[in-house]
């Protein structure tokens, strides 16, 4: 571990709108400032006006979110997700970017749309999240609104959304209630360990219900969604931070490093093990173009000797000899293309002959 | 007592392609029915809208006065929706014996962190006796895995439990599932939602999720003790499999045929008074995947005999 090159910590912050999740990105990159730690920070939401922070990498500066939307002629979400998608064709380019700069920050901070169905639902989002996680450790913070949240069936949606981002990302989470200077978050950690407490805010909110339309049916669901949910508390980090007063952001950083060691724990084993299943497919796909080109150049090869006297040494040379008479329907020139892309496939020089690339690949094959 | 349905999902789920299928559906079996469109930020609209939200609320504008993003803005417009539901009553007021069809924002927040649309529905039904049923769409994609799948799962409830009325849940873009490769199980699996004891091990699978292997049968046991979750598959260019999820629909709000049904397409009414379906019986799996362009042919047979048919009783 001591030899393994020092590695930033990518956080992905996502939210509800209204959540706060760039203010909360402002006062981290603050807080890691007064630190004299200075992240690296992206922007991916096409549609904010202004940033409250400096962003290193902004996804406005390369795709004009307007003009996207006139071209394609999108709404709002239309616009962004196509933003989304058009930007991840370029991420290639930020990945180099990011390999550059990744030994001279802690943390890489990526600031999400506020239509976290983005990262949910799309490609684009999880083409991101499998790149940052490929290269560095990765986490997602998941920002909610507490004042909001403590109505039982707001922070139960709340909660089995998180639960479903788990899922969907498989990356480790850090849940963040967010704005505890204006509603203290410990209601929300008692509802988190104890079941009975909740039981009893569950009671009180249907007793409170001026609506009196829900029925008893629902808050039995939500009964049995915190039990099941309970399991999913067991493994979950969470901190109560004030994005206005700066409160908690330690606590943050804290679970952010744990996260680091959970990603390294778990994370690594998998991500070599599906690198080695995709290199494994790769070598596949190379014997088979490979015994295609084999067959192609028998034929060609007996076409050629079609009268002529076969050798002794001719016969151990090709092998088993294939009958002039049976043809795979490819002429003489589309052959020739193939061969021509079989040398360029596999990076075989054009000085060699035919005869010569022939005498190669059967010594290949026998290896 | 009219009724309606409530077409909710996430982005790219296929609501707007829905709600035109819907109602062109609806035009040709003689159930006189109108579109509601609800979503501010709609993309290009396509289809022909009885009552657009649009033309009240401007996103843009409001982005501009209020120094909001997209999606504040939308939440305001919600806000702004529910506050003025007086107008939204007396358009609908004009439309009273039509079955309504609501395309609805697709961002979350309203099914979580707000509760104006619900709200919005309720008025409804107070005001104007409306029988609601919400129709959620799921792109058929999460299929092709387990993880994804029960993230459907969970949004799925989360739906039902925040929109508090009958539910129905599809499964869009079946016809594109034949592209997507082996699924891990056949697709009767997904739609029926049973024994999910089977999925805990392909979960388990993935060591990312493997810590979670106590939540994973948490979720499993959730889903199947409550039995509630079920999906319906849905192409929506395939006119039977969209008389399928109706007929679903309409048991799950109550509908019986009333005044609004008058003559149109013969095979498709008969179809759907006798509760005939000439695929009856045949699983999603052999339909969508195995033979999916022998039904295909099949049907289209059928449409093309029943055609005819009509043709010679004109003539």
């Amino acid at each position: 571990m001591t030899d393994k090159e020092k590695k930033p910590c990518a956080i992905i912050v996502v939210g509800m709108a209204g959540s706060g999740k760039t203010t909360f990105m402002q006062q981290l990159n603050a807080h890691l400032h007064s630190k004299n730690k200075p992240p690296y920070i992206l922007n991916l939401d096409p549609a904010v006006r202004n940033l409250p922070y400096e962003a290193n990498i902004d996804i406005r500066d390369t795709i004009n979110y307007k003009e996207v939307m006139k071209q394609y002629n999108l709404g709002p979400n239309g616009g962004i997700m196509t933003s989304l998608n058009l930007f991840v064709t370029k991420f290639d380019q930020v990945l180099k970017i990011l390999e550059k700069r990744a030994p001279t920050v802690d943390h890489i901070l990526i600031d999400t749309p506020g239509q976290i169905e983005i990262f949910q639902w799309s490609a684009s989002g999880s083409i991101i999240c499998d790149t940052l996680a490929s290269s560095w450790p990765t986490c997602i913070a998941y920002v909610v609104d507490t004042p909001r949240a403590t109505s039982t069936s707001t922070w139960m949606s709340s909660m089995l959304y998180a639960c479903s981002m788990l899922y969907k990302a498989k990356l480790p989470l850090i849940i963040v209630y967010n704005k505890c200077d204006v509603q203290d978050s410990e209601f929300a950690k008692k509802w988190m360990t104890d079941f009975e407490e909740f039981q009893q805010a569950v009671t009180k909110d249907e007793g409170m219900s001026s609506e009196g339309a829900t029925s008893g049916y629902m808050g039995s669901l939500v009964n049995s969604m915190s039990l099941m949910l309970e399991e999913f508390y067991r493994h979950l980090d969470f901190v109560s931070c004030s994005s206005v007063t700066g409160e908690g952001m330690d606590d943050f950083l804290e679970a952010v490093k744990a996260k680091v060691k959970e990603y390294e724990e778990e994370y690594v084993p998998e991500m070599e093990r599906m690198k080695e299943i995709q290199r494994q497919t790769k070598e596949r796909q190379k014997e088979a173009q490979l015994s295609k080109l084999m067959k192609d150049m028998h034929v060609s090869k007996d076409k050629e000797d079609v009268g002529l006297t076969v050798s002794d040494a001719e016969d151990e040379y090709n092998g088993e000899l294939v009958d002039p008479d049976e043809d795979d329907g490819l002429t003489a020139e589309d052959r020739e293309d193939m061969i021509k892309q079989y040398r360029v496939a596999l990076g075989i020089s054009d000085d060699i002959s035919d005869e010569k690339l022939l005498e190669m690949l059967t010594e290949r094959m026998k290896q | 007592m009219p009724f309606c349905q409530v077409v909710v999902g996430p982005p790219g789920s296929g609501k707007s392609t829905y709600c035109f299928g819907m109602y062109q559906l609806l035009s040709a079996i003689g159930r006189s029915s109108i579109i509601v469109n609800l979503d501010p930020a709609n993309d290009f609209i396509k289809y022909p809208c009885a009552i657009d939200i649009r033309k009240v609320l401007d996103v843009e504008m409001i982005q501009k006065d209020y120094d909001l993003g997209p999606n504040g803005a939308l939440i305001y417009a919600m806000e702004a929706i529910e506050y003025h539901v007086e107008w939204l009553l007396k358009e609908l007021k004009k439309h009273r014996d039509s079955y309504v069809i609501f395309d609805c924002p697709g961002q979350v927040e309203l099914f979580t962190n707000h509760n104006s649309l619900q709200k919005i529905i309720k008025t409804l039904e107070k005001e104007l006796d409306y029988r609601p049923v919400s129709v959620q769409l799921v792109d058929a994609y999460c299929c092709t895995n387990p993880s994804a799948y029960v993230s459907a799962l969970l949004v799925c409830l989360k739906g039902m439990l925040q929109l508090d009325m009958p539910h129905v849940n599809i499964l869009s873009k079946a016809d594109l599932l034949c592209t997507y490769g082996t699924l891990p199980m056949k697709l009767d699996f997904f739609t029926e939602v049973q024994d999910l004891s089977y999925l805990a091990p392909l979960l388990d699978r993935d060591k990312r999720l493997q810590r979670y292997s106590d939540l994973n049968k948490a979720i499993c046991e959730l889903v199947e003790d409550f039995n509630l979750v079920s999906f319906e598959v849905v192409a929506v260019e395939n006119k039977a499999s969209m008389l399928r999820v109706l007929r679903k629909i309409d048991q799950a709000g109550g509908y019986a045929y009333g005044s609004t049904e008058i003559g149109g397409d013969a095979v498709w009414v008969n179809a759907v008074r006798q509760g005939g379906d000439p695929l009856q019986g045949i699983s999603p799996q052999e339909r969508w995947i195995d033979k999916k362009e022998e039904y295909d042919k099949y049907e289209w047979e059928l449409e093309q005999k029943s055609t005819m048919d009509e043709d010679e009783n004109e003539g």
